[in-house]
């Protein structure tokens, strides 16, 4: 209850704060904020919305799953491009259903694959895994950016795009909503996540990872094969997301599409704000996704330039990120 | 010691505090009044409300109603660093140590001499140096604080004080950890304070401190005060009633241990740190229904040795669990092979103080049946196994669903142990299983590591508790600079002996 009651007082506040700020620029707060809301929420928005949520919520349950043991990956970007492109190079090459189902496993495994190798930079030669995860990501975008201009470019266009997946090897659409079966993807993913740190031993000791490393040790708990693991599965869902975004509209790997939106520090920033429990870390991507999406609306529908989105934004989220520093504090002091 | 004059208004009164927690009455108005000058302990079974008292007054907390008087003037701590610019210097039970650096420099942390803008590291380890020799702790000032065992971490928190010449010294349990030699130099030291004009206000279990180095002592029981009186010819048993609300039995003797086949084997350990043996060549066993106590003063390798035999630290030599061969084996794998193991130090090592009791309680029991079926944890299962063992060893908690935390030191401590003991397993290595404990529970874990041994374990006690180790153990060995140095049995133990070894004198 004090807990919602926080939450809501840190919005009201980043509100007023972003009212002040819209006001000093000579728009319409109120006007601003309307556009928000129905931009992130109204008939046209919603789909957007929705499409931009899911692999924002993806990649934010691939980042909270290492986080949950005080393991933060910083090479969601890597992972996800990485991902998407080995779906993309898999899906044009085998045709039909298992087309897909090859692209979405090729997108998983080269995630958890280039994690995995992360992981291992640090069990074994001490590289600290910020570090090798955060380090091993630009090479892998790098590497993306290259198959897209030379040998995987689609000849037909000049931009560094490949080519188009074919038709029996789209993700199904949701009906008109501008979604695809991936939306059931990254949910079960979710699920499965949920379940997994409540429910089973490999989940209850990477929560007793994160509560404290020397109590780990001392129960028992092997940390550098639980970092490979951690890893494995935070990189291969984020592989997967690469895999789902890829596989729908416009149905190849574009660079940059991956990278621009902010998938990935989006799905960060949930993740981190929900101290990486599975409820509150998917509650906090699809608000970050709407309030995003919102921005998009609030730039198309005002004079308001895209810079002052960003602030309000940003307003929001420090507001949030102390209001969660207070909850917590505030515990800690019992 | 100083006489307080009259019209000298008391150096600490504290009247009328509460404090609050959920449900739970910590503090229901309690008045303390300490004289200047004055040597004041404070007792009260865990859970009594000591540690949160001395916390309000050290500004660690806010009470609810009641005032703070420093000298007769009304003072409002509203955190500790307000607290030591008044001359109110506190150490507590849990240390605030940086690991990484020396002990000079967490000494001089937050009051380093300067010279010309910058730190003075001569100064500053000059000044540390003159205090430890002062004081005869064995501590070197280079030293890293993490490399340090607990006992010695102790001494740096209490140079600490020391340093920054606090009028009002509040010491939580500060001997739990050291040999009564040591104890004995600290009182030395605590004589010396109170005799310039300080104020010592110690909190303790231990009623033989009481009578050796205070003046008055009140006692707590329930966030009430239920005794306040001079320690001159005290009555130690209306001390402990006090306390307990019952009379405790202090000199209880335990019938001695029938041993069978050999559980734990342990053949030429040896750890080294840099160039130094911090355990060397160490080899004991230890057989099913038997308990071998190691005493030793702290810092002697102890720790190091139980570290090693729980698979926590790198060591050479062999480790036999019965007839299994372990030392290849991780900590996972000596678990699984019938080890149980109780750390000294419970608020890093032996739980995790953010999670919930019950989680805490379901470490070791995860992986298999009631808690684990068809590869799930059961919610309901955790909190039942969780209950069992808050009934069985009458651990106090607000709940099974409460942050560990929140208990007091020695719950903290009971769930532990009773966390331990319920693994059931052939071998069990605990290490000081009542630091910090009161005087009502230190005679329940006792009685239940008596009865664990005479259900046929075998139990390793390293202790800096000399009594306890005597009371309890069929055999004692005892530990110096890394090496065991004498080996004594039941009947022909004795303290002064073994006072002699672990001082590094043993008859050749």
């Amino acid at each position: 209850m004090r807990g919602l009651r926080t939450t809501a007082l840190a919005v009201l506040a980043a509100a007023l704060l972003g009212a002040v700020l819209l006001a000093a620029t000579g728009a319409n707060p109120l006007v601003a904020f309307e556009s928000i809301v129905v931009g992130a929420f109204g008939p046209d928005g919603l789909p957007d919305t929705l499409a931009y949520a899911v692999p924002v919520a993806g990649m934010a349950t691939a980042l909270a799953i290492p986080l949950r043991a005080g393991l933060v990956n910083l090479g969601g970007e890597g992972q996800l491009v990485l991902g998407a492109i080995s779906a993309v190079a898999v899906g044009l090459q085998v045709p039909g259903v298992l087309g897909i189902v090859a692209a979405l496993l090729a997108g998983v495994l080269a995630g958890a694959l280039y994690a995995a190798f992360a992981a291992v930079c640090e069990t074994a030669l001490g590289v600290p895994l910020l570090v090798s995860t955060l380090l091993l990501s630009y090479p892998a975008v790098s590497l993306a950016a290259y198959l897209v201009r030379f040998p995987m470019r689609d000849p037909g266009s000049s931009l560094p795009q490949s080519e188009q997946l074919p038709p029996d090897v789209h993700l199904p659409a949701l009906a008109d909503t501008g979604l695809t079966a991936g939306l059931f993807l990254v949910l079960a993913a979710v699920v499965v996540y949920a379940v997994v740190d409540a429910r089973t031993p490999a989940g209850f000791e990477a929560r007793v990872t994160g509560w404290g490393p020397r109590f780990a040790q001392y129960a028992g708990i092997d940390r550098p094969r639980l970092t490979v693991r951690l890893l494995a599965c935070s990189g291969g869902l984020a592989g997967l997301v690469g895999a789902v975004v890829v596989l729908g509209f416009p149905y190849r790997f574009i660079d940059g599409a991956l990278i621009t939106p902010q998938y990935t520090w989006i799905g960060l920033l949930a993740a981190l704000l929900a101290a990486a429990s599975p409820l509150g870390t998917l509650l906090a991507a699809l608000f970050f996704a709407a309030l995003t999406s919102g921005g998009f609306a609030l730039e198309r529908a005002t004079q308001v330039p895209r810079e002052l989105t960003a602030v309000l934004q940003a307003v929001l989220i420090i507001f949030l990120a102390a209001a969660t520093g207070l909850l917590r504090g505030r515990k800690g002091a019992a | 010691m100083t006489q307080p004059s009259p019209d000298q208004p008391p150096a600490v009164s504290l009247r009328g505090i509460v404090k609050r927690f959920g449900d739970v009455l910590a503090n229901d108005h309690v008045d303390l009044t300490v004289a200047a000058g004055e040597i004041h302990a404070l007792m009260g079974e865990n859970g009594a409300g000591k540690s949160t008292l001395m916390s309000i007054l050290y500004g660690l907390l806010r009470p609810d109603a009641g005032t703070i008087e420093l000298a007769g003037r009304e003072v409002s701590f509203d955190s500790p660093a307000r607290a030591i610019a008044a001359g109110v210097g506190m150490v507590q039970q849990g240390f605030a140590l940086f690991d990484s650096m020396s002990v000079v420099d967490n000494v001089v942390y937050g009051a380093e001499p300067t010279r010309r803008g910058l730190l003075d590291r001569r100064a500053a380890t000059a000044a540390v140096r003159e205090l430890i020799e002062r004081h005869e702790l064995r501590l070197r000032p280079g030293d890293r604080a993490g490399d340090l065992p607990v006992g010695s971490r102790q001494q740096v928190e209490i140079l600490k004080l020391l340093y920054r010449q606090a009028r009002v010294l509040v010491l939580d349990e500060p001997t739990a950890v050291l040999t009564p030699a040591e104890a004995d130099r600290l009182f030395v030291v605590l004589r010396e304070l109170a005799a310039d004009g300080r104020t010592v206000l110690l909190v303790t279990h231990k009623l033989h401190e009481v009578t050796a180095v205070g003046e008055a002592v009140t006692v707590l029981r329930d966030g009430r005060v239920t005794m306040t009186a001079p320690t001159r010819g005290l009555d130690q048993g209306r001390l402990a009633a006090a306390m307990t609300g019952r009379e405790v039995d202090l000199d209880r003797v335990y019938p001695p241990g029938r041993p069978g086949a050999e559980a734990l084997t342990v053949r030429n350990l040896t750890v080294r740190r840099g160039d130094r043996r911090v355990l060397d060549d160490v080899s004991l066993t230890v057989r099913a229904g038997e308990i071998v106590g190691v005493a030793g003063v702290a810092g002697n390798g102890q720790t190091e040795l139980v570290a090693a035999i729980a698979g926590l630290l790198p060591a050479d030599g062999t480790v036999r669990l019965g007839e299994r061969d372990v030392h290849a084996l991780g900590v996972r794998e000596r678990r699984a092979a019938g080890l149980a193991h109780v750390p000294e130090d419970r608020g890093e090592v032996g739980a995790a103080p953010t999670a919930r009791l019950a989680d805490n309680l379901a470490v070791g029991f995860h992986r298999r049946p009631p808690l684990l079926r068809r590869g799930l944890l059961r919610p309901e299962a955790v909190r039942d196994h969780a209950e069992r063992i808050v009934t069985r060893f009458g651990v106090r908690a607000p709940g099974v669903s409460a942050p560990m935390r929140t208990l007091s030191g020695g719950n903290q401590q009971k769930a532990i142990l009773g966390r331990e003991l319920a693994q059931e397993a052939p071998v069990l290595v605990v290490e000081q299983p009542t630091r910090g404990v009161d005087i009502g529970a230190v005679v329940g874990i006792h009685t239940e590591l008596v009865a664990y041994r005479d259900a046929g374990h075998a139990i390793l006690l390293v202790s800096a508790e000399l009594s306890e180790v005597l009371g309890l153990s069929d055999r004692v060995l005892v530990m110096y600079e890394g090496r065991v140095v004498a080996e004594f049995a039941k009947d022909e133990a004795d303290a002064e002996a073994i006072g002699l070894a672990m001082a590094g004198v043993t008859a050749p």
